[in-house]
């Protein structure tokens, strides 16, 4: 009997709100839907993607910041196995229920009302303090907010490395490369790395454009178990593998951020991940990138075995990762230019990636996509094919 | 907007009483003998729940250090570092460089933890050190 999660599931399915009118409503002091009203706008849309009817869901996954029951009960499914999870982990519970038996179509849906509900992400009641305690501990010391923390991490790495701000650079003009091309992204205006370079500190050694978007919208997607999926539809996107680590030794310390960069959990999930699928990093045809910051994409591409320990910057500078580079990642713009989904966007734009509906950002002769998150230290991939 | 304030869990209680003493302490594993920081309920190395509060030199090195050019809290106004500083008993903590400041990178630089008020309350700050 096979025990492990490859080519278990397929997504079926992919559905988001407007972002870029949402955004534009937001500014504007609207407030176009709550986190619920986006959840079930995404779901409609990746129902109708996939031609399913409501009565074929059978689990239910809801994003951490939308209510389960809530939205089972406006979306009117009774599930025979749901739950709450994060994109990464979402996409690992539904291959685990479908494997079990549990369920064989699941939905993942996602709202989030972070811009018009006005969520903060640092000072005073910096959400996420519950879960994690180095995101309030330091506060006392006026450190606070993720992007402080990651630029604590980066800074270190940049001394030790020898990568310069111009190469971090590398990461945003190249996101805004890909959403110039991507209609449904909030930035489409391209920047260069003259651009980056003058754009404003917020936590010092980060600028403006290593930040991440914060904005309204909802995600949806609908995996369904591999067999049926090809039933489902003609181009269903198989999961071909998923891993996960987590580093919690001195996290609150940032003892994992300081010392190796979180290097060995993404190593440690490089290894899971490849052998699941049996393909290794020179097969990945797009790498896509959980990025509240620029610097996730330089520390994933070492981690992953991209490109050698310490080596990122002149990896980005020389063989590139735009569109145009030897490894084209976050093609759609990702957090920092396309919209800030907390990586349930990064999912949509691998599917279409695979499904070739990517138009003038279309990756050529796309075959693998890996997702990559390493949020505070907790390390996912996801392995997406055809 | 507001003040930065300080989480005060139960384990938290004796370090901040400490540093109203103007004495950084931390618990010290009774069987293992390792520091931990932030305060625990057990020994992460080993998990003994026998500690006894220790205080610690105050000396230790640079890690890595930020600049806010942001305002996240009333009583922080931009520009303000922060500094990851390894203490030589183990931990590693944040706290804030004041006086002056390396004139190239900050990274491996020696600190002296100093003590004083902000906000009404006592917190240690770092002091560059002099090498050697």
């Amino acid at each position: 009997m096979q025990r492990n999660l490859a080519k278990v599931a397929s997504v079926v399915g992919v559905g988001h709100t407007d972002w870029r009118g949402d955004y534009v409503r937001t500014r504007n002091g609207e407030k176009p839907r709550d986190c619920i009203g986006y959840g079930a706008d995404a779901f409609k849309v990746a129902l109708a993607d996939a031609g399913l009817q409501v009565s074929d869901i059978d689990g239910l996954i809801v994003g951490p910041t939308t209510p389960y029951e809530r939205i089972g009960e406006v979306l009117g499914i009774d599930a025979r196995w749901g739950g709450q999870a994060d994109a990464m982990l979402g996409i690992i519970q539904a291959c685990m229920a479908i494997r079990s038996g549990l369920a064989e179509v699941v939905a993942l849906v996602y709202g989030n009302n972070q811009r018009s509900g006005g969520t903060n992400y640092g000072g005073d009641n910096a959400a996420g303090g519950g879960s994690f305690l180095s995101y309030i501990y330091h506060a006392p010391w006026g450190f606070t907010s993720q992007g402080a923390l990651y630029a604590m991490m980066f800074r270190r790495y940049m001394e030790l490395s020898g990568l310069t701000s111009a190469e971090l650079g590398e990461v945003a003009v190249a996101q805004r490369m890909g959403s110039s091309l991507n209609p449904n992204a909030i930035m489409q205006e391209r920047i260069t790395v003259e651009d980056y370079l003058q754009s404003a500190f917020v936590c010092e050694p980060l600028h403006l454009f290593d930040y991440c978007l914060i904005n309204d919208g909802g995600v949806a997607l609908i995996v369904a178990e591999a067999g049926r999926a090809k039933h489902i539809r003609p181009d269903p996107v198989l999961i071909h593998a998923v891993g996960r680590y987590d580093l919690n030794k001195g996290a609150t310390s940032l003892e994992p951020r300081l010392t190796n960069f979180y290097l060995p959990a993404q190593q440690k999930v490089a290894e899971q991940v490849f052998n699941m699928a049996g393909i290794g990093p020179r097969d990945v045809s797009s790498l896509q990138v959980y990025d509240s910051f620029s610097c996730h994409i330089p520390l994933a591409l070492e981690g992953y075995g991209y490109c050698g320990v310490g080596e990122a910057g002149k990896f980005m500078r020389e063989s590139g990762i735009s569109l145009q580079g030897q490894l084209p990642v976050n093609t759609s713009g990702g957090h920092l230019s396309e919209s800030y989904m907390q990586g349930w966007n990064h999912q949509i734009e691998a599917v279409r990636q695979l499904r070739g509906q990517c138009g003038a950002r279309q990756v050529a002769d796309c075959r693998y996509v890996h997702y990559s998150s390493d949020v505070a230290g907790k390390a996912v991939s996801i392995l997406y094919g055809r | 907007m507001a003040n930065s304030k300080p989480v005060l869990g139960i384990d938290d209680l004796p370090m901040w009483a400490s540093m109203e003493r103007g004495q950084l302490e931390l618990q010290r594993c009774n069987d293992c003998g390792s520091f931990r920081y932030p305060p625990a309920p057990v020994c992460p190395k080993c998990l003994s729940v026998v500690a006894a509060w220790t205080p610690v030199s105050g000396k230790g090195k640079i890690l890595s250090w930020v600049v806010f050019h942001r305002k996240y809290f009333d009583n922080h106004p931009p520009p303000y570092n922060s500094v990851a500083v390894e203490l030589e008993e183990g931990p590693i903590i944040v706290t804030q460089l004041e006086g002056p400041e390396p004139a190239g990178s900050w990274i491996g630089q020696p600190v002296v933890l100093g003590y004083g008020e902000h906000t009404g309350r006592m917190r240690h700050h770092a002091c560059l050190a002099a090498k050697g």
